[in-house]
């Protein structure tokens, strides 16, 4: 009952912090988008380098988030605020990103690539016409599991001041308001689900018939 | 920043907040393979496989939950302390094992299983003598996944009471003191990182030769 008082009370704080949280999760996957894409199909070009950036992104993503934003707070030029959040949540879709871009478009059947060439296609032309077509059911998967870890890390940035749906639970917890701790809880699970099953029905319709797997 | 909260920082706090964030990874990844490896093994037996499809449903959608969340959410049912905090964790902790488990047993070749029955081993001994040592590194695997995620969200249960190394994240947050910050989120990342390093060394060396992937 306190439950659904405290919605009605505070819908405006709510749509206020929800709209921030979205904010900051757009930003944070569209730079990740820009940079670790491309980063991800540079390093198909060589395995060395690959295996490094890979470690590095692998050690990156065992930081816990809160001492992530920690770091990141104590180092002047970032602070408190939006710079420290979106640098710590680009940071961590590394991994998955690179990881899947890089997976995806290795797996691609060496014989394909073999073909295109004798027909003589431009490595551009390859590029966007066989391997990343071929390779998106790998990518998307990589791309679903970072909006979602996105927007439940998001929810830690409010330690470092962000203003989002992470606010309810810390200030929550700090008042010992139980309904206020609860409703953002359940706000942020209801987002993360319903974000990850979104995103699973797009992930089964993209990839071409004769790839998919039955499970 | 000054010396004198450096050294309280690492050698009055960090110890104490160290030894419990330990116990906290501890306990949960103990109690953890404990519950998912028997289930995994269960629901990879041919009978249940019905059952195994909706549980990996079932713990995926836990898994999406955010551990803030779940963190918060623990608290008003299971109350202060270190106990709630290593059952919210926990709940987030089974998937990884589970679905490894499930993966590694399911990815044994038939042959091999045909030849051992062949041999005339019982479905038991070829549960425990054929099919759970070949599926052993990719259980590691979960296992190593499971344990950088508790060690990452453990910081968080500090908001609970539980204690550990996000105590000293929090309080350096709250009073504003950096060398609390540093202490405090270093130790956590070192943690996690090692523990990461150590679990795959495992994965390494118990991987049979034949079976290593460059």
């Amino acid at each position: 009952m306190s439950l659904i008082n405290f919605f009605s009370k505070n819908t405006e704080t709510i749509i206020e912090y929800s709209g921030n949280h979205f904010t900051l999760v757009l930003w944070a996957v569209g730079i990740s988008l820009l940079i670790w894409v491309p980063t991800g199909l540079l390093l198909t070009k060589s395995d060395k380098w690959a295996a490094r950036v890979l470690a590095l992104a692998n050690t990156i993503f065992c930081i816990p988030s809160l001492s992530m934003f920690a770091i990141l707070v104590t180092i002047p030029t970032f602070g408190l605020g939006r710079k420290s959040a979106l640098f710590a949540l680009v940071l961590y879709a590394m991994m998955p990103l690179i990881r899947s871009v890089y997976d995806g478009v290795k797996n691609v059947d060496r014989n394909v690539i073999e073909a295109a060439k004798g027909m003589g296609m431009s490595t551009g032309r390859i590029l966007r016409e066989i391997l990343v077509p071929l390779g998106i059911p790998i990518i998307f998967a990589g791309f679903r599991i970072t909006v979602v870890m996105t927007t439940g890390i998001a929810a830690i940035a409010t330690y470092i001041g962000e203003r989002n749906l992470g606010r309810f639970i810390s200030e929550g917890l700090v008042r010992s308001n139980t309904p206020m701790m609860v409703t953002g809880a359940l706000i942020i699970s209801v987002i993360a689900i319903g974000l990850d099953t979104l995103l699973g029905l797009i992930e089964k319709r993209i990839v071409p018939k004769g790839l998919r797997v039955t499970r | 920043m000054s010396w004198e909260n450096f050294r309280v920082a690492i050698f009055d706090k960090a110890p104490d907040a160290l030894f419990v964030h330990a116990t906290i990874v501890l306990v949960t990844i103990m109690i953890a393979i404990l519950i998912s490896i028997p289930l995994g093994v269960f629901l990879s037996r041919p009978k249940y496989k019905r059952f195994g499809l909706i549980t990996l449903n079932l713990l995926n959608i836990l898994q999406a939950i955010p551990g803030i969340a779940v963190i918060a959410l623990a608290l008003p049912i299971l109350g202060l302390g270190m106990k709630p905090a290593v059952v919210a964790l926990l709940f987030q902790s089974l998937l990884p094992i589970v679905r490894n488990t499930i993966a590694g047993l399911m990815g044994v070749s038939p042959d091999v299983k045909e030849a051992a029955g062949g041999m005339g081993m019982s479905q038991r001994r070829i549960l425990f003598e054929v099919e759970i040592p070949l599926a052993m590194p990719i259980i590691l695997s979960g296992i190593r996944t499971a344990t950088v995620y508790v060690v990452s969200i453990g910081t968080l249960a500090a908001l609970i009471g539980a204690g550990g190394l996000g105590n000293l994240i929090i309080g350096g947050l709250s009073l504003f003191r950096p060398e609390y910050l540093l202490v405090g989120a270093g130790l956590g990342a070192i943690m996690a990182i090692s523990l990461d390093r150590l679990l795959s060394y495992l994965e390494y060396r118990i991987t049979p030769p034949g079976m290593r992937v460059e």
